[in-house]
């Protein structure tokens, strides 16, 4: 059945949309992500214009993070002062990126740097996160557990000043690398149109040392905070958030989501990281071969004012 | 006035009448066309009729009819990727002001048997004589036939659909009456368009008549479209709002725990 989008300016097919928001719902279920980093090159590959593409996907991630938030509301698993200021940091950060993003679009530049990050940024991610899953695997065939936090390391990151005290996280580190994580994954996201948990995540973990047992819940609060903050800025700047397309994301995502959750509990971690990792990478390849195959049509048109550019 | 004066001036338009008496009629299926959800594409039939007065004597020569629908003008830029250390990105552009958003051009014989040259590029007929004029920092004032930009603005244009030429598309029913239908594709731009039919015979113009076409979004795409464009702020809270309603209800209908 066929939708025209008021926004993109063009009709979509519903079922397909929907289909799409259900599997990207469904692997960000089964793998504990946000999806947007799935979402937005798809709908990009479908025809849907970029700038619309990334301002609609920044409204489903609030939608997803959310309902994933809301289960680790009820099983306290949220440190809410490490979120607080991971948030307004984050707020910061889209804001930026937001900025960055109407200049790009201003000069023809968008598209490509949005292909060169997220090359950058998901074969990077992709590649550490199937390393560390392939040795995990490796290690569980030999009989021995991995810790993923090894306790009593102190890097440089623990040096730094205005000390501030994570009681829910049993932390006492310096507020800067938090805000910078946080003003950090805010740009990215506004600007990529991802919720960007597959890189807060493991920037929480490793830089901050935050307990696993919190460190999902907390991040999926800065998503929010960052990306609703994201989305209003995408509407007052660009008119470019389209409401009925991220409602038939969101609708799709959050079903998709439960299924995926259910068959994610019968999967090892190690198996689901691995399988992450790999589509991480699959994602960031596509956007290299675009960048570095010559393309078929060398022009494109872009409106002077509008959405649609 | 002096009755002989009166006299002359009417010998003098008698005289003027025969060059001018074909008149045509116009009349388009619709004046309106309206986007709302279930639009996938629209179409125009456009009716017209030759009338000529009781002096002018049936000629034997065919009327030819040109019928040219433009869109509401706009600004494109038109870019071209180039290979710039391994990867391909936009390096140079040409901005075009004031083109025809869409333009479809529907005629009963190609435009060079209807009339010559110099009329087809005075009255802008056909995509080869639309004029392109460039923005001014661009370094020229309007973009040739030939102009790589152009031609490449033209092509996607085309296969976006918003750009079309039927050389054969206006059929005679009967001798005097004329017909085509002007497709519209489901991403043609809102705004105001403008129908003109041009009557030609033996490459003459003998007259020329404009209809508007008004193209709108109707209902809710209108009303979000709207409050997109003017109320960015309470848009984009009202999308937030929804998102986190419907991440809420999610989370109350799924839940396991």
């Amino acid at each position: 059945m066929q939708l025209y989008l008021p926004i993109a300016e063009l009709p979509v097919n519903m079922f397909i949309i929907f289909g799409m928001g259900a599997a990207v719902g469904f692997l960000s279920g089964l793998l504990g992500v946000g999806g947007g980093f799935l979402l937005t090159p798809l709908l990009i590959f479908s025809g849907i214009p970029p700038a619309v593409s990334v301002a609609t996907v920044t409204a489903q991630v609030v939608a997803s993070s959310s309902s994933a938030a809301l289960s680790y509301w009820r099983k306290r698993q949220i440190d809410m002062k490490l979120a607080l200021v991971l948030t307004a940091s984050g707020v910061v950060g889209s804001s930026l990126g937001i900025v960055t993003f109407d200049l790009l679009r201003r000069v023809g530049q968008l598209d490509f740097i949005i292909a060169l990050c997220y090359v950058t940024f998901l074969g990077t991610i992709g590649s550490l996160m199937l390393t560390e899953s392939v040795r995990a695997m490796l290690q569980a065939r030999k009989g021995r557990a991995t810790p993923l936090r090894r306790p009593g390391q102190h890097g440089w990151i623990h040096g730094l000043p205005f000390k501030m005290r994570f009681k829910r996280s049993k932390l006492y580190i310096s507020v800067l690398p938090v805000m910078a994580i946080g003003v950090g994954i805010g740009f990215l996201g506004s600007l990529l149109g991802i919720g960007g948990g597959f890189i807060l995540v493991p920037a929480l973990i490793y830089l901050l040392r935050v307990p696993s047992s919190v460190v999902v819940g907390t991040s999926l609060v800065q998503m929010i905070g960052a990306m609703a903050v994201a989305t209003v800025l995408h509407a007052t700047t660009s008119a470019s958030v389209d409401a009925v397309l991220a409602i038939l994301l969101m609708v799709g995502g959050v079903i998709g989501a439960q299924f995926g959750v259910r068959i994610g509990a019968y999967v090892r971690g190690d198996q689901l990281r691995a399988m992450l990792g790999l589509l991480v990478l699959a994602v960031g390849a596509r956007f290299l071969v675009d960048l570095v195959h010559t393309p078929a049509e060398l022009f494109s048109l872009a409106s002077a004012a509008g959405p649609g550019s | 006035m002096s009755p002989q004066g009166l006299l002359l001036a009417f010998a003098v338009l008698l005289a003027a009448l025969p060059a001018r008496a074909e008149t045509l009629i116009v009349a388009l299926s619709s004046q309106q066309v309206r986007i709302s959800s279930n639009f996938t594409g629209s179409s125009i039939t456009v009716f017209g009729a030759v009338e000529r007065d009781a002096a002018t004597v049936s000629r034997a020569a065919f009327y030819d009819v040109v019928v040219v629908v433009k869109g509401p003008a706009e600004t494109v830029v038109t870019r071209k990727k180039d290979r710039f250390l391994g990867v391909w990105l936009n390096r140079s552009s040409r901005t075009f002001v004031n083109v025809p958003s869409f333009y479809a051009m529907h005629a009963s014989r190609p435009l060079e048997q209807v009339t010559t040259p110099q009329l087809l590029k005075r009255y802008q007929l056909g995509t080869d004589q639309i004029v392109f004029p460039v923005v001014a920092d661009d370094g020229a004032v309007s973009a040739e036939a030939g102009d790589a930009y152009r031609e490449a603005f033209v092509r996607l244009k085309s296969n976006a659909r918003l750009y079309q030429s039927h050389p054969y598309a206006v059929s005679f029913p009967g001798a005097e009456i004329f017909q085509t239908t002007i497709e519209l594709p489901a991403n043609v731009p809102t705004g105001r368009y403008v129908t003109t039919v041009y009557l030609f015979r033996d490459g003459a113009l003998l007259a020329s008549k404009e209809e508007p076409i008004i193209v709108v979004k109707s209902g809710f795409e209108q009303t979000s479209y709207a409050l997109a464009q003017s109320q960015g702020f309470l848009y984009g809270l009202a999308v937030v709002l929804l998102a986190i309603f419907t991440g809420w209800l999610a989370g109350v209908i799924f839940r396991r725990d």
